[in-house]
Formats: structure tokens, C-alpha cells, sequence
């Protein structure tokens, strides 16, 4: 079972992108939006092996650029990661 | 067949009300016969410390809700052993500690997962 | 805004009919709000009742109907824990009324 998991806090600030990668399995796969989108400027994301998405709109607007382990999606494709996981785990 | 449901609980006790509703949906879930599991993870373990006193701070006693889940037919409570570490706190008797790993698998049990 | 009338007290009640103030609870309170269901209380529903406040001392939560019949059965055996004898004595809602009527709040997850 594959789970997506949404975060939305910078992870500079805020232990939920490392928490998360201490459990995140070979299927899973990490959204970032909000603040979360810093999390392209983090190292601890790098060569973890794990898929990293990042919404558009959010690294745009912060002028984020892309790196190559991560792919970026619109709204519609936000929706489509949710279809495609198993289950989806937001870090509130 | 209802889906079961893993609840994450991540933050301190008294300063804000995500430790509370954590436990409200999992006795809820309970009451209505749901497999549910209860993880306590990040600063979440510090509401498995002992002899905290919810009064000092003119709040309900968290930690005796929590002594309750037995009752409420919650038998999977489960504590992130890294967390406790980092802490310094021991591992509760009241749930069972898991390393990271383990930890992931039991997301894969799941149907769902709530992160509070 | 409820009241309920014992003696010469006038006690607050929430909308549901519950005391606002846990502390106002007595024998006598209990009768009276058993009186307002039309309920007269035998040694039968006491034993529950007092087993409900112990529930409720211990650990802090008015239980829903699962986890009631669990600890009465627990406590008192399973001929009073389980849910034909704890309906009959509470009119079919067990964990709402004899709550009421033991001065608890309302089970918050009870539905």
C-alpha cells in the first residue's frame, strides 16, 4: 500500500518533513505546497530515494528552482497523485 | 468491511487542542466499532509522560482519557521509539514502542491515515 | 435557559438537560432528575449510577454505550454488563441517560 504525503510547513522551521522521511516507505511518495515548497531548498530531501512533488503555483510564487529529483504538478495533477496513491496523510 | 483507520499524534499536550482531537476521533471511532490505532509520535509522546497535572493549566486530565482506550476497544497504541529517545522519555506501558521501519509498515496496514 | 427546582436549590441545566456544574449533584438532585424522565431510581439503577461516577473520577470522560457495558460488565459481571439489562434500566439509552442522572456531562462521543 502506497501512501502520499502532503506537507505544507517549511521544513527549517518544523520537524514534520523529517519525521516523515523517517517512515516513509518504498511506495511513498512526498506532495510539497505552502511553505512546504522550501522544502526543495533542503538537503535532507536529496537522495533519500523517495518521489518529491512540489505544487507549481507554491514554488513559483517563491521562486523555487526546480531541482532534478523533484517533478511539479498543477491543481489537476495534485488531484491525480491522490487517485493514484493508496491513501493520503497530511501533516496538519 | 468499515476501513481502519491509524491516527498520528504529534504534538504536546497543553498547548493547543490537536493532542485533544486526536483522542476524540479515535474514542469516536471506537464507540462506532472501527479497527483503529493510535500512534504517538514527534512531540505527541510527551502525553504518555506519568503524573502530568492537566489542573495546574485548567485542563481535563488527557492522561486519564488515555487509560480509557482499553475500554473504548482500542488495543493498538503504538509509540515512535525515536521520539521517546530524542526525548529522553522511557517507553509508556500503555503502548508499544516501534523503530522507524516498523513504523512505515504500519502505514501500509492502514486504509487511512490521520495526521494531528 | 433549563432549570431544575430540588428543595430550595434551583440548579442550571444545559440544553440536553444535563447540570452545567458537576458539583451540584446529590442523591436528591439524581432523584429529581430522574423524576423529570419519569424514572424512579432502585437500587438497580444506583449501582450503576455509582459505578458511572467511578468511571468518570478514574478516567476524567462520560463513556459511550460500548465502553459502559464493558466496565459494568468489568466491574459488576456480565448478567448486569450488557446491554439488555443496562436498556431496560434506562429507558433504551444507557450511556446518555443514566449519565444524566449521574451527573456527568454528555457522552462527547456518543452520537
Amino acid at each position: 500500500m502506497s501512501t502520499l504525503h502532503v506537507l505544507s510547513h517549511s521544513p527549517f522551521t518544523d520537524s514534520r518533513l523529517d519525521s516523515c522521511l523517517r517512515i516513509c516507505g518504498a511506495e511513498d511518495a512526498i506532495l510539497l505546497c505552502g511553505d512546504g515548497a522550501y522544502g526543495l531548498q533542503n538537503a535532507a530531501l536529496q537522495g533519500k530515494g523517495v518521489k518529491v512533488f512540489v505544487l507549481a503555483e507554491d514554488s513559483q510564487a517563491r521562486n523555487l528552482p526546480l531541482p532534478d529529483w523533484a517533478d511539479s504538478v498543477d491543481y489537476p495533477g495534485f488531484v491525480q497523485l491522490c487517485v493514484d496513491y493508496d491513501k493520503v496523510n497530511t501533516w496538519l | 468491511m468499515s476501513k481502519s483507520l491509524l491516527v498520528i499524534s504529534r504534538q504536546a499536550p497543553w498547548s493547543g487542542p490537536s493532542a485533544r482531537e486526536a483522542l476524540d476521533i479515535v474514542l469516536a471511532g471506537g464507540a462506532f466499532d472501527l479497527p483503529i490505532g493510535l500512534l504517538f509520535m514527534d512531540d505527541g509522546v510527551f502525553q504518555l509522560a506519568s503524573d502530568q497535572n492537566a489542573r495546574a493549566v485548567q485542563q481535563k486530565d488527557l492522561g486519564a482519557n488515555l487509560q480509557a482506550l482499553e475500554l473504548f476497544g482500542i488495543d493498538d497504541v503504538f509509540a515512535c521509539n525515536h521520539s521517546l529517545e530524542v526525548r529522553g522519555l522511557n517507553a509508556p506501558a500503555s503502548a508499544q514502542g516501534l523503530g522507524s521501519d516498523a513504523i512505515a509498515h504500519l502505514l501500509d496496514r492502514y486504509d487511512q491515515v490521520i495526521t494531528l | 435557559m433549563n432549570t431544575l427546582t430540588v428543595g430550595a436549590r434551583c440548579l442550571e441545566l444545559d440544553k440536553d438537560g444535563y447540570l452545567v456544574d458537576l458539583n451540584d449533584w446529590s442523591v436528591d438532585v439524581a432523584n429529581a432528575l430522574a423524576a423529570a424522565e419519569g424514572l424512579a431510581l432502585t437500587p438497580a439503577h444506583w449501582e450503576i449510577l455509582e459505578l458511572l461516577r467511578g468511571f468518570y473520577a478514574e478516567f476524567q470522560l462520560s463513556p459511550a454505550t460500548r465502553p459502559l457495558i464493558k466496565y459494568t460488565a468489568l466491574k459488576l459481571g456480565p448478567e448486569k454488563g450488557n446491554s439488555l439489562h443496562l436498556n431496560k434500566l434506562f429507558n433504551g439509552t444507557p450511556a446518555k441517560l443514566a449519565a444524566k442522572l449521574a451527573g456527568l456531562p454528555r457522552p462527547t462521543n456518543c452520537l
